[in-house]
């Protein structure tokens, strides 16, 4: 509300004669009535100033005549008027017929002074007032922009915490799945694989028997009953490459047993990745966990892809295993689909000087554009076709590593490749 | 209490009057009413403002004049307020710095919801520019009492006395209760000023003489002599 002395123009001030009529307004009527004979005719204020005065007064011998005027009652001025003695009473009617035209103008001039004033005052009055809605607008309008940029970052911050949480779910889901997926897979394989190793243990056994028997029937045969028979003996032994199936017996049955325990091992990795036993938090040996995250992608890794190991001696790391593979996985397999041929990665494990674990996985593919390398970490978000790629991969990362209270960042030069770089705390470990 | 103009070294003072109440109420007529009664001497001219063509502006002004024995001269204003609704700005302007109102009421049984409606009015617009009802001085006319259908005035007088504002019955047209209520008023705006700034005793001028000089009846109650010549 404003207060009425903010209004430096209050209606009703008083007025003075000078500002209810002109010197211009007057003068000409003054200047008429002077026109003949010696006559000087003033208009003065109640101070005695001159407002218009015209004509020329006798030298000698003149009378003066005065009357008042009234400004609402009070007197607020004089007409006086100097002329000649002996024309005193015209002089007086001069006097008279002035008055009688001043109180006419003063009287219409008064009601516009009014007039004016009073629209002064409200216009004023309402200026003040818009001034003041203007300002009660302006501050309510920047309560509810404040109200409303808040609620959108709000807004935008609570579904971000959803698209994690939904996130987070599904890579549940599905790690669940892969998991029940990989027990089934395990066991079925495991089965089969305990009896084909044992049967080419066996096997290979049994053709170590064969072979000394076949030696032993071969060199009974050299001092054999006749030449021809000795000598198709041999032929045959030659023919049918027995020497060679000797030696090749033995690798054969190597091979096979190697074979069958890469198998052995690809199902125990799966089984570990998936972590179908332990849905809990252990302390792990991150150094075994990147191995064993590279095994499992060993078919997604270019046959001559360059993988330089270089660990360093970390402390066990207390968290969900699979979900920490689920993070080396995604980074390696960015590196890993963004290029084919040519391809080096290197993994480093080291602690810091705190005692932190730093992790960097570098390669040497094509790098980030600047102008992306922000939303890298965003979800939903993938520089891969439609339908190629979830935009998951390192939102999961992200989440994964700040859940266990570390940090991931991204380092790339276009062109020169790009480097990961993770940091896991020492306080939540060492069990 | 505010005098809107006290000027120490003019030894000058103008006081404010202002006549207030709902449109049509009679607030014109109780002035033409007074310039016809009272005497030419010391006042001037009715100026009324009837511009029909500029509805903001509108009101009527009956300006008094006198001399207090100890040299002061004292210049009161009275003025109407526009009573229509959409004329407030106008109220608001003129009603700054009053130093005394009179609520012309109609006292007509339909108009009893419009004169309350006004008097709210004018409540709300005296806080607007910073004067509180309860202090400045204020008398009530219940004028049109020559027309039928109208609020007796015990009712009148029993709704009235706890607020311990003066009541004046009138008919304006008839001429009667209007040089009372105007008188009335004269009292209360007196006796607001005196305690502020001591008429009597640094001006020799009693309120007997102020509400007289005021309110001076013509001789002839013809009225309509031209002021001061």
């Amino acid at each position: 509300m404003s207060h009425p002395d903010d209004m430096e123009h209050v209606f009703g001030a008083d007025k003075k004669l000078g500002d209810v009529i002109r010197r211009d307004e007057i003068l000409p009527l003054l200047e008429r009535a002077a026109a003949h004979g010696n006559i000087l005719l003033s208009v003065i204020d109640a101070d005695g100033n001159v407002i218009a005065s015209s004509g020329k007064s006798p030298e000698i011998d003149f009378i003066t005549e005065r009357h008042e005027i009234l400004l609402e009652g009070e007197p607020a001025g004089a007409i006086i008027a100097r002329g000649d003695a002996e024309d005193a009473e015209r002089l007086r009617d001069t006097v008279g017929i002035i008055h009688a035209a001043l109180t006419v103008i003063i009287s219409s001039n008064m009601k516009r002074v009014l007039t004016t004033d009073l629209h002064t005052s409200v216009v004023r009055q309402s200026y003040t007032e818009l001034i003041e809605t203007n300002r009660r607008l302006a501050v309510s309008e920047s309560k509810y922009r404040e109200l409303a940029g808040t609620l959108e970052r709000m807004v935008e911050d609570r579904t971000r915490e959803l698209e994690l949480a939904h996130t987070r779910l599904l890579q549940q889901e599905k790690m669940a799945s892969i998991g029940q997926l990989a027990a089934g897979v395990a066991h079925e394989i495991n089965n089969p694989m305990g009896f084909i190793t044992s049967n080419i243990n066996t096997l290979g056994r049994y053709a170590g028997k064969m072979r000394e028997m076949l030696s032993s029937y071969r060199d009974l045969s050299s001092h054999g009953p006749s030449g021809a028979e000795r000598e198709y003996i041999e032929k045959r032994w030659h023919s049918l490459k027995i020497e060679h199936i000797f030696a090749d017996i033995d690798d054969l049955v190597h091979q096979s047993l190697e074979g069958a325990e890469r198998v052995k091992k690809i199902v125990s990795d799966l089984k570990g990745f998936s972590h179908i036993d332990d849905g809990e938090e252990i302390s792990i040996d991150l150094n075994a966990e990147i191995d064993r995250t590279l095994n499992v992608l060993a078919h997604e890794i270019p046959p001559d892809a360059e993988i330089v190991r270089q660990y360093g001696a970390v402390h066990g790391f207390r968290c969900n295993p699979a979900l920490l593979c689920q993070v080396f996985l995604n980074i390696i397999l960015n590196a890993a689909q963004a290029r084919g041929a040519g391809l080096k990665l290197v993994v480093n494990t080291a602690e810091d000087g705190d005692g932190r674990i730093v992790i960097t996985i570098t390669d040497n593919g094509p790098g980030i554009p600047p102008s992306i390398i922000a939303r890298v970490f965003d979800p939903f978000f993938t520089t891969k076709d439609v339908g190629a790629g979830t935009g998951m991969g390192l939102a999961v990362a992200y989440d994964v590593i700040n859940r266990y209270g570390g940090e991931i960042g991204v380092d790339s030069e276009p062109g020169m490749g790009t480097t990961f770089t993770i940091r896991l705390p020492a306080s939540v470990s060492k069990s | 209490m505010t005098v809107i103009e006290f000027d120490d070294i003019d030894n000058r003072m103008v006081l404010k009057l202002v006549y207030y109440g709902p449109a049509l109420s009679g607030k014109t007529t109780n002035l033409l009413r007074l310039h016809d009664i009272l005497t030419a001497e010391g006042r001037g001219d009715l100026m009324v403002l009837d511009t029909k063509d500029d509805r903001t502006i509108f009101f009527d002004l009956l300006p008094f004049f006198m001399v207090a024995p100890g040299g002061l001269r004292i210049k009161v204003k009275v003025y109407t307020v526009p009573g229509q609704v959409r004329h407030d700005a106008t109220r608001k302007a003129v009603l700054q710095r009053a130093d005394g109102v009179a609520f012309i009421a109609d006292s007509r049984t339909a108009e009893m919801a419009n004169n309350f409606e006004s008097f709210e009015n004018l409540e709300k617009n005296l806080a607007f520019v910073g004067l509180d009802i309860a202090a400045v001085p204020l008398v009530l006319q219940f004028n049109k009492r020559d027309m039928a259908d109208i609020q007796p005035e015990d009712e009148i007088r029993k709704t009235w006395s706890p607020t311990g504002i003066p009541v004046v019955m009138a008919s304006a047209l008839e001429g009667w209760g209007v040089v009372e209520t105007f008188r009335a008023l004269a009292g209360m705006v007196y006796d607001a000023v005196d305690r502020r700034y001591s008429l009597k005793e640094a001006q020799g001028l009693d309120k007997e003489m102020f509400v007289e000089n005021l309110s001076h009846r013509s001789e002839d109650n013809s009225g309509d002599s031209r002021g001061g010549s």
